[in-house]
């Protein structure tokens, strides 16, 4: 190595020991015996620690340290073992109110689910409703449109998986329109149509496991809505006829075989 | 070792070395709002990144994800604070340090606080970037090179002329030597 041929960077690596020990002691020999060496050596020597006395070294703001280092306070807290053991001797010594609280809570949601909650027959009532004034408003009542009980039944029994007893004509004089495959209480059903007079009447059958069950009568927004179970077969009917045609209809349909 | 425990040794690696953090965002940013906003999503990069940090050297490490997050930060808000000079050229790299002379060796040895420092942050950001990370943070070559990203012969090349614009800027009469360097208007240098 030969003092007049080092680099700028060699000395400043001199300067800060960064050079192998070898160079670094050369370099330094060098600059015992050469003037002009020494003196860039001390120029770099001045200028590395006027920059290390007097410039400003930044420390953070404290609110920024507090507010990176409260996240960790934070969580640390939280997983602490003294914290954990004060948390759950705090919930033991709650814990008979937390008990006559929960037990309340439960008694409370149980009394209001079993009182409130609809029936299974309000359900599907409001279904098959629905459905009625769907098909009404729509204009989609018939799939299948034959007055004819010996077209509509293959019709409904293809494409189902049970035969609806169909029936041409009810008692009070209802004609049948057609029949149509819906879907209520969560499974396709029969849907037969008949008219009376000017109403529409909406037949709603699909078997069931329910016992048998007389016809009942109830209204929903208008429309009267009857109800029978007989021989597996649930019935539901559908219209804005009166009650007795509408009881009248649905007690000839369900009863004897297909008429 | 689980996230807790992970984000725990993080947060005391992390606070012990948070002045160097800043320090280093607020040079290299030169304002004060904005190394914080640089620190601060620093640190959240680098808690994502922590679990793959495997017992090197914490500092480094960290103050390699500071670094790279302020070019970041300056290259969507401030691009021409990144405008470089060109340091490899080589013509002005190689060329011998320079000798000391009395008066230049008194000037800088008189200077003030604040002339040093607006000295510094004149420089550009490539040579303020290796002079902060050796005279104030007193690392290594090796790890400037890693922060920064360069070669250490680049480093070497970078503190070398930081060192020397650094002397002409604090002679007296320096300002139209310190002009001749490409440099966007300064903001935040003074205080």
């Amino acid at each position: 190595m030969n003092a007049e041929r080092l680099t700028s960077q060699q000395v400043n690596a001199f300067v800060d020991g960064e050079l192998d020990l070898k160079q670094q002691l050369e370099i330094e020999s060098f600059v015992l015996q050469d003037d002009l060496l020494r003196s860039q050596v001390e120029a770099l020597r001045a200028v590395s620690e006027a920059v290390r006395a007097k410039a400003d070294y930044h420390q953070v703001p404290g609110a920024l340290r507090e507010r990176l280092g409260s996240q960790g306070l934070a969580a640390s807290r939280h997983d602490s073992l003294p914290g954990r053991t004060l948390a759950l001797a705090r919930w033991w010594r709650m814990r008979p109110l937390m008990t006559g609280l929960t037990f309340a809570a439960l008694l409370a949601w149980a009394t209001t689910a079993t009182l409130l909650r609809p029936s299974h027959d309000d359900l599907v009532m409001q279904e098959a409703v629905a459905s009625h004034v769907r098909a009404t408003l729509a204009n989609r009542l018939i799939d299948v449109a034959s007055s004819d009980r010996h077209t509509v039944k293959p019709w409904l029994s293809s494409r189902l998986d049970f035969a609806p007893p169909v029936k041409d004509v009810g008692p009070a004089g209802a004609t049948l329109l057609g029949g149509r495959v819906d879907y209520v209480d969560g499974h396709p059903v029969a849907a037969l149509v008949y008219r009376q007079r000017q109403h529409v009447i909406n037949l709603f059958v699909w078997p069931t496991t329910e016992h048998d069950k007389v016809v009942g009568v109830s209204a929903l927004r208008g429309f009267n809505v009857a109800h029978e179970v007989r021989s597996g077969m649930a019935y539901w009917a559908v219209s804005d006829i009166n009650r007795e045609e509408l009881m009248a209809l649905l007690a000839g349909q369900a009863s004897g075989g297909d008429r | 070792m689980n996230d807790d425990e992970t984000r725990q040794r993080f947060e005391g690696l992390a606070l012990q070395h948070l002045d160097a953090a800043y320090n280093l965002a607020r040079w290299l940013t030169r304002n004060e709002h904005d190394a914080q906003d640089v620190v601060q999503e620093a640190w959240l990069r680098a808690m994502r990144y922590f679990s793959g940090f495997r017992g090197e050297q914490f500092r480094p490490w960290w103050l390699t994800i500071v670094r790279h997050t302020c070019y970041g930060w300056l290259k969507t808000n401030r691009p021409f604070d990144l405008v470089a000079p060109g340091d490899e050229d080589g013509s002005a790299t190689e060329s011998a340090a320079p000798a000391s002379d009395e008066p230049h060796e008194i000037a800088v040895r008189n200077a003030d606080r604040a002339q040093i420092n607006n000295a510094i942050a004149a420089l550009p950001i490539d040579y303020r970037e290796v002079l902060v990370l050796r005279e104030l943070e007193d690392l290594s070559y090796k790890d400037i090179a890693r922060i920064a990203d360069v070669p250490i012969g680049t480093v070497m090349s970078r503190l070398s002329r930081a060192r020397s614009l650094l002397r002409q800027a604090l002679q007296p009469g320096a300002r139209p030597a310190l002009r001749a360097v490409p440099m966007p208007p300064q903001r935040g240098a003074k205080r």
